[in-house]
């Protein structure tokens, strides 16, 4: 089969890869009829993520048909159309039995890694390096998922599959995101990150009862994408002081709800000196992550609000301003998402119209263009939200 | 005791994986780093890069090195011949009750999925067992041992034995598992403890080999592999699964140079 494989930074292939096979009772072979992009691969594509091997398959987000189940599958059948979280979860270890799937105790099959880096493992995911466990990514004719009576939903008629592919990741992670944050009656979420996900997490906080959204971000774009298709208050963090504007717009207060859809290549261009010293640190391997939205989160946020944490984080920063963040008591909730536990609501508020991110979907091309795709994905060309691949066309 | 202290205290010679893999990561973090600069003082970093990465890849104890360094013992030497036993511990929580763990332990014939190093346990009685496993160089080591204590659904400890000719075992070891009820319905918590007297020399240097990397991570190895079976039935891996030309890392350096 076809596949694209990561050769090295910024060197993305599609090559000629054998076809998966079932390898393990719970596994399933699913037939991809779509696969998105995700801003997370970025920090895999640019070299930020050590544990990737040349000849790696990317892709996490994807939609298909089950082709061929192991034997011990119960849920599924050939035929069935399904999405499949991008994090994988055994479904009957503790996390798993208590809705933390990203927790999992037992799908990384490459634990090491994570357990000198972090001091416990998490979850597998797909094509996302090694150090999560190293399985096979999604841009591909094929692929095979574990544990997948756990992992694969079956697609309601109702939802067409530009719309069900997102709730492999974007969906969830911003829906994570806005339940993480503990919307109350009144509240007002700034959003940092105009991205799918960031659009995501907007939608879903009016959802859970927000007053007003906010995004902030500084691609026209997705600042007009946010304000028409999520009904956000656009702030273009290149034009305006974004301590001051939140302030303004929130009576002095500050935002309730800091919800952080960037994650550790913040542009932070506005910060000037801060950009260039952690650009600096980043570059000779001081410091892995740059941690500008986070320090202006905190700086932002009322007294006692809560930051809401999806944006991917991978290793270390530095100069975080604790001070501020204990003793204006914030609470800070963080972590990949556990789309298995929304799965189901996502559907129905797909089903009902409240939620409907297929508009996030900007380009649907072949598997073949999909190095030209990631370029024009990364560098914010032609209006690209998410470039989604076709690997049957 | 902390898992690292487990490892350091294995009595062998390479590098655990938490060593390997700082190593790995600071390595590759200068070796990018010192590539992208595209200068000299790039091409010292990438090369500084490079040997930490490679002595990563290859297990050479840099960090334990680094860390011994600032204590009194020297990097490199063998631990010296000592009746003191070394003991090993490492203990995990199962989502399974400890009635099902005790009797698939028990069965020391399921030992052989656990341990990637043993072939076969055979049962001979009630209390006594033969393994086989294979040793430095697919030579074949085999011994005997004995239940020596069972507490139902608490407690196993065994130790070797002479065997049935009279010859002693190669590498005398006790080795006990003890399972425990874990607070608030989080399973079980189960905890394996080899003692074994580490010979100096090139004997403990087969010591390591044969329990793999250092006892105490086969201990953590052989306790998670029970946990994935009990818990999930299958053995997680991405073993045989499809992946494009691995073009090695120089080439995957060099792709970093170009323009």
């Amino acid at each position: 089969m076809r596949a694209l494989c990561w050769n090295g930074v910024n060197d993305l292939r599609v090559e000629r890869v054998d076809d998966p096979r079932i390898l393990a009772p719970h596994d399933v072979i699913i037939k991809v009829r779509l696969s998105s992009v995700c801003g997370s691969d970025l920090h895999l594509i640019d070299g930020y993520v050590p544990t990737m091997k040349p000849g790696d398959i990317l892709g996490h987000e994807f939609l298909g048909e089950v082709v061929e189940k192991g034997p011990d599958v119960l849920k599924l059948n050939r035929g069935d159309r399904v999405i499949t979280i991008s994090i994988i979860g055994c479904g009957k270890c503790w996390y798993c039995e208590n809705e933390q799937y990203s927790l999992c105790d037992n799908s990384n099959p490459h634990p090491h890694f994570e357990e000198a880096a972090y001091g416990h493992c998490t979850a597998g995911i797909f094509g996302y390096s090694h150090a999560f466990g190293g399985y096979a990514g999604s841009h591909a004719e094929y692929i095979r998922v574990p544990f997948a009576d756990n992992n694969c939903f079956r697609v309601p008629d109702g939802v067409s599959d530009e719309q069900a592919v997102f709730v492999s990741d974007a969906v969830p992670t911003g829906y994570m995101a806005a339940d993480m944050g503990g919307i109350r009656p009144g509240d007002i979420v700034a959003v940092w990150g105009c991205g799918g996900v960031g659009q995501m997490a907007m939608k879903s906080a009016y959802l859970m009862g927000a007053e007003r959204v906010i995004g902030i971000d500084r691609y026209p774009d997705r600042l007009a994408a946010a304000q028409m298709k999520a009904g956000a208050e656009p702030l273009d963090y290149t034009r305006v002081d974004v301590f001051e504007a939140l302030q303004a717009m929130t009576g002095g207060r500050g935002p309730d709800v800091c919800i952080d859809a960037v994650g550790m290549e913040a542009d932070g261009f506005d910060t000037g000196v801060e950009y260039w010293y952690d650009r600096a640190k980043q570059a000779v391997g001081l410091e892995s992550d740059r941690p500008a939205v986070l320090r202006q989160m905190i700086q932002c946020c009322r007294k006692g609000g809560t930051l809401s944490i999806v944006g991917v984080y991978g290793g270390w920063l530095d100069k975080f301003p604790m001070g501020a963040a204990m003793n204006k008591a914030l609470t800070f909730r963080m972590g990949q998402q556990h789309g298995q536990r929304y799965a189901a609501r996502l559907f129905a508020h797909i089903e009902t119209g409240e939620i409907d991110p297929s508009y996030l979907l900007t380009h649907k091309w072949s598997l073949d263009d999909a190095p030209r795709g990631y370029r024009m994905f990364k560098e914010k060309q032609d209006n690209c939200m998410r470039v989604v691949f076709a690997p049957q066309a | 005791m902390s898992a690292e202290r487990l490892w350091r205290d294995g009595g062998h010679e390479t590098a655990g994986p938490a060593d390997r893999w700082v190593a790995i990561m600071a390595g590759t973090a200068l070796g990018v780093a010192g590539l992208r600069r595209g200068d000299w003082v790039g091409l010292g970093l990438a090369a500084m890069g490079g040997g930490l990465l490679f002595a990563g890849a290859a297990g050479v104890p840099v960090v334990q090195g680094v860390r011994e360094l600032g204590g009194t013992r020297v990097a490199g030497l063998l631990p010296a011949a000592s009746d003191e036993p070394t003991t090993v511990q490492a203990v995990v929580t199962i989502r399974a009750g400890r009635e099902a763990l005790f009797r698939h332990w028990r069965n020391f014939g399921n030992l052989p999925t656990l341990m990637d190093h043993l072939d076969a346990v055979e049962i001979l009685d009630r209390t006594r067992s033969c393994w086989k496993a294979r040793g430095p160089g697919g030579m074949s080591v085999v011994w005997h041992s004995e239940i020596d204590k069972e507490q139902e659904n608490e407690l196993i400890s065994w130790h070797t034995v002479k065997g049935p000719s009279g010859d002693d075992a190669d590498l005398p070891h006790r080795g006990q598992v003890q399972f425990k009820d874990a607070p608030g319905g989080r399973g079980t918590e189960v905890r394996l403890t080899i003692a074994y007297h580490p010979p100096g020399g090139q004997g403990g240097r087969m010591v390591a080999r044969l329990f793999g990397s250092s006892p105490g991570v086969q201990a953590r190895e052989a306790l998670r592999r029970l946990k994935q079976i009990m818990e999930t039935g299958e053995r997680p891996t991405i073993d045989g699964q499809p992946h494009g030309a691995r073009r090695g890392m120089m080439k995957l350096m060099a792709g970093d140079m170009a323009p």
